[in-house]
């Protein structure tokens, strides 16, 4: 647990990633980065690289399609990482789950290839700012 | 003027078509056999300056019923081309052979209702992942999502 919470201890860069989501969750994502709530005063980031990042914030409800993009992008992120599921479909598939080309929530599809995957549930169509900033918050408290 | 355009098109299309009857003011529809549906369309859309809107494809249990929308604006009215094709050989003529707008439409029923234009000249999938099972079309009444699991799945297509 010591390299985890000094792996997380400074700024968290997060890696913003879209799962076959409605663009609604995208759209809110980018609220955050608006003077209004401003998270880049908390040391809160966007990166462009998953490469760089602390945290991936994954949107959609994930379907075949992006599946091997979600792996492979989970696999270039540099553990230990957090994983935000945002959104109702990224905790549950939301009103997808029974569609025929849903392969599961990201939770499920993580859970495959790494077994110990730390998730932060933020539910809600789409989630407040408010609770995108407490679940990071939330996320870290856990480490 | 619709009647005019009844009138003419009862005459030209005699013999090819099933019934063609009027339910509103600026609607036409056409009942036709598979067969002569390239034939019907060809005409409506070469000879009668008709557009292409969509086509759509609805599984009637009996069989896959396939609707041509097409519109003749300065007309101000949508004939609709109706055609069924019965289970359990669901094969039509491919009308974007001659009429490439035909073409996405014609590749996205195949894909949901595994429907066979034959000698369409370009049969990629169009929505479905690339990964998707083959043979399942998701569209038809029977099909269940429990039909195709996780394991369906051929992610060695898929590209990465």
């Amino acid at each position: 647990m010591d390299v985890l919470k000094k792996a997380f201890k400074k700024s968290i860069w997060v890696f913003h990633l879209s799962t076959a989501a409605c663009n609604n969750c995208d759209i809110e994502v980018l609220e955050l980065l608006t003077p209004r709530y401003d998270v880049e005063r908390f040391g809160i980031k966007l990166v462009g690289s998953p490469r760089h990042a602390d945290a991936l914030l994954v949107c959609g409800s994930v379907n075949a399609h992006a599946k091997p993009r979600l792996l492979e992008v989970y696999r270039q992120t540099p553990k230990p990482c957090l994983v935000v599921a945002f959104g109702s479909c990224g905790c549950s598939s939301g009103i997808f789950r029974d569609s025929y080309s849903i392969v599961g929530p990201v939770d499920k599809v993580l859970r495959e290839i790494d077994p110990d995957v730390k998730i932060v549930y933020v539910p809600g169509c789409p989630p407040k700012p408010e609770a995108m900033i407490e679940g990071i918050v939330m996320g870290l408290g856990a480490v | 003027m619709i009647k005019e355009v009844m009138k003419d098109l009862k005459g030209k299309l005699k013999g090819k078509i099933i019934d063609i009857v009027q339910p509103r003011v600026n609607r036409i529809y056409i009942r036709v056999e598979p067969k002569k549906a390239p034939e019907v369309i060809e005409y409506l859309f070469f000879k009668y300056k008709c557009k292409l809107c969509t086509a759509t494809g609805m599984d009637m249990r009996e069989g896959i019923e396939i609707i041509y929308h097409l519109a003749r604006e300065d007309k101000n009215m949508i004939i609709n081309v109706k055609t069924l094709i019965p289970y359990p050989k669901l094969e039509i003529e491919s009308i974007g052979k001659k009429i490439p707008a035909f073409r996405w439409i014609e590749r996205e029923i195949n894909e949901m209702l595994g429907v066979t234009f034959i000698g369409h000249p370009d049969m990629r999938r169009l929505i479905l992942a690339d990964s998707f099972p083959k043979g399942k079309y998701p569209l038809r009444k029977s099909f269940k999502h429990s039909d195709v699991t996780d394991e369906d799945y051929d992610y060695e297509r898929s590209g990465i």
